[in-house]
């Protein structure tokens, strides 16, 4: 035996490398990965199964069964209207509410976007001293609690609030504005000021990154000021851009907070509904078949989003 | 404080494993991660209303244990019913009569000893033998709490017409759109087929169809007049005090804090009929804590002394005779009907649905706030 051990040939020196830095590229990764398992994996395998259980009762029926997505699809003869676009289904609930989510969702992002844009512009070209400081002063709402922001536009917002009494105090209005609070409006102003912080890190970086001999270049060959952003800073900050758009997209989409917040009735989103079935339905499996079907939904989107903007090729461009 | 403190005792190792395990187990991870404790070292974790978890109304448990058990609040029984039915470990439970069997038939109740409640003798005579209290010959509930549900309204602002002949039908008309709030719950379904002329007696266990076209007609129409829906108490007070609605689904506990702030606001009896409840405390099986507690919690209740607080604080009635002894003469005065007995009689009753109905109404309530725009 002793024999057969000694007369085998040593690994080559380069493999052993190999293995100990692939060895040590896990060891560096496992904290995050063993917290993206426990803290993702698991609960998402958990919401699958869920999702093919029923509820009957105040029992779970553990028999596996695709009966909760049928029923997300289950067609029906006479169409239920909402805002003008006919429903074909039995239960329109989660198909209606996935299209408003999405609308509302998208409206915030491209709100975020519009105020991100320019702020990160501002701070890669206009700044050159104290950047850090800016940088700290943009993070300074997210100091306080998610839940306090969204307070405070209730207050900001309300009967009684900031702008209605400012309004009245200029003798502008005499009787304080109904429509700011309670409604669609006012969860997608609340999610775009939550979510600005977020994308301006992702744009000002791409900004940052550009050659300024390319600016510069542009302008030597007599390219005006508007062409110049529009054929070399726009592109080139491409990348970040669709990372901050998809940053604040993704989440919004299932926000319950803000909606029960400041939505009031007519102001619910998908993540109300997901809520509202786990905690007051009674029917978690639904509710996680309903969140599985949200998640595939926006991942589908994602997809398709960058596939039609060509994000590879962006990609590839900046290398 | 008491963090910097617990840190500074852990930094030096004073920290013994039970309390440790208490500070880990309210981040949630105590119970998976570590071993579990014996029962008896748990505290006492209570399903409460929002607002019944001041220590005004169980001083004696206070007294007794030096310390508040912990609350779990819920805007409703439903709500409080899927937490348990989730896994949530509490060991009281404050139902009401028209909701008590939901916990019942879920398995998660179990039957109260009366004798170990040193204040049951002094409960009302028709309350310690009501619908809701007793199922199936088995005490579930101790009865603590009674008061009304109806329509406050801000007189200063309302028509004059409305005080006159107050009826439940300002919640459904286009009039009253952005200036009412309906509670976030399936009586706006029920109270909308009454405004449609069916007797409560119907309305309460509609199904099938029937339910499904009332909610039609009459959930929407609530849910797009009200200027929002509330689910807790502070909400729809603010709103109320600030004049940005004028009238409300609402419990006597608004008129008495609005009253108490000097703002003027009266609680109608609308011709459709104003609702009467009576709430209780509910032993759970789920919970950990020490069943002694939970009945030292629960005998908390039903002392005077919590009825003398509800009486005088909220303006709700009490399941102790005594109470409306001790409480100031000028409350007992304001509150009109002292007798749950006489209040019952005056008014609707809340009735129990059957699981399938109040199934069938949560399903249906939650697709009609959904589809609002």
């Amino acid at each position: 035996m002793t024999d057969l051990t000694a007369s085998e040939p040593a690994p080559p020196a380069r493999d052993r490398e190999a293995l100990r830095r692939w060895l040590r590229g896990y060891a560096l990764l496992s904290p995050a990965l063993s917290v993206t398992i426990a803290m993702l994996a698991l609960p998402m395998a958990a919401l699958l199964l869920l999702s093919f259980w029923t509820q009957s009762g105040f029992e779970l029926d553990r028999t596996p069964t695709l009966a909760n997505y049928a029923e997300l699809v289950r067609p029906s003869a006479e169409p239920t209207v909402w805002f003008g676009i006919p429903f074909h289904l039995a239960y329109p609930v989660p198909a209606i509410l996935m299209v408003k989510s999405l609308v509302m969702s998208l409206m915030a992002t491209l709100a975020v976007i519009a105020l991100a844009y320019p702020m990160a512009y501002f701070l890669a070209f206009r700044v050159h001293r104290h950047k850090a400081l800016w940088i700290i002063l943009i993070t300074i709402p997210f100091w306080t609690s998610y839940l306090l922001r969204v307070f405070a536009w209730k207050v900001v917002l309300g009967f009684n609030g900031a702008i209605n009494s400012g309004l009245k105090a200029l003798g502008i209005i005499d009787k304080p504005l109904e429509f700011l609070l309670y409604n669609p409006g006012a969860v997608v102003i609340t999610l775009a000021h939550s979510w600005v912080a977020f994308a301006i890190l992702p744009i000002y970086v791409s900004l940052e990154k550009i050659d300024r001999s390319l600016l510069e270049a542009a302008s030597d060959l007599g390219d005006s000021r508007w062409k110049r952003f529009r054929r070399i800073t726009l592109p080139l900050s491409a990348p970040g851009t669709v990372a901050a758009a998809l940053l604040v997209f993704i989440p919004t989409v299932g926000d319950y907070v803000t909606p029960t917040l400041v939505g009031g009735p007519g102001g619910t989103m998908i993540g109300n509904l997901v809520q509202d079935l786990f905690l007051k339905q009674n029917n978690a499996p639904l509710g996680a078949a309903v969140a599985i079907t949200m998640m595939a939904i926006i991942a589908l989107l994602v997809a398709l989003f960058l596939w039609a903007i060509g994000y590879a090729r962006i990609r590839s461009r900046r290398l | 404080m008491q963090r910097i403190k617990f840190i500074d005792r852990m930094a030096a190792g004073r920290v013994s494993r039970r309390q440790m395990l208490q500070a880990a187990g309210a981040f949630g991870v105590g119970t998976l991660v570590l071993p579990r404790r014996s029962a008896a070292a748990e505290v006492l974790t209570c399903l409460e209303w929002g607002g019944y978890d001041s220590p005004d109304y169980f001083q004696p448990y206070v007294t007794k244990y030096g310390a508040q058990p912990n609350f779990s609040i819920f805007a409703g029984e439903e709500d409080a019913l899927a937490k348990v039915l989730a896994g949530f470990a509490a060991d009281v439970m404050h139902p009401c009569n028209y909701s008590v069997a939901r916990f019942v038939n879920a398995g998660v109740a179990k039957e109260i000893d009366t004798a170990r409640l040193s204040h049951w003798a002094d409960v009302f005579p028709a309350l310690q033998s009501a619908e809701g209290v007793v199922m199936d010959g088995k005490v579930v509930m101790a009865p603590a709490d009674w008061g009304n549900s109806s329509i406050a309204y801000r007189p200063d602002l309302m028509p004059p017409e409305f005080a006159a002949d107050p009826t439940w039908a300002i919640f459904y008309e286009d009039e009253y759109a952005g200036r009412v709030a309906m509670t976030d719950n399936e009586m706006a379904i029920v109270i909308g087929a009454m405004v449609g002329g069916m007797p409560y007696d119907e309305a309460y266990k509609l199904e099938g169809a029937a339910l499904e076209a009332a909610a039609k007609e009459w959930g929407t129409k609530a849910v797009n007049t009200a200027k929002f829906l509330w689910t807790d108490s502070s909400e729809v007070q603010q709103a109320m005090a600030s004049g940005e609605i004028v009238a409300a689904y609402a419990w006597n506990d608004l008129v008495a804090n609005l009253r108490a702030e000097g703002v003027p606001v009266e609680l109608a009896v609308p011709k459709e009929g104003m609702f009467t409840w009576f709430c209780g405390l509910t032993l759970l099986n789920t919970g950990k804590g020490d069943e002694q507690a939970a009945y030292d919690f629960i005998d908390a209740w039903l002392s005077p002394e919590t009825g003398k607080a509800l009486i005088e604080g909220s303006g709700y009635g009490h399941a102790n005779i005594k109470a409306f002894e001790i409480a100031d003469p000028q409350a007992v005065a304001n509150m009109g009907i002292t007798d749950p007995v006489e209040m019952m009689k005056n008014s609707i009753v809340f009735k129990t649905p059957t699981d399938a109905v109040q199934e069938g109404f949560n399903k249906v309530w939650g697709d009609t706030k959904a589809l609002k725009y």
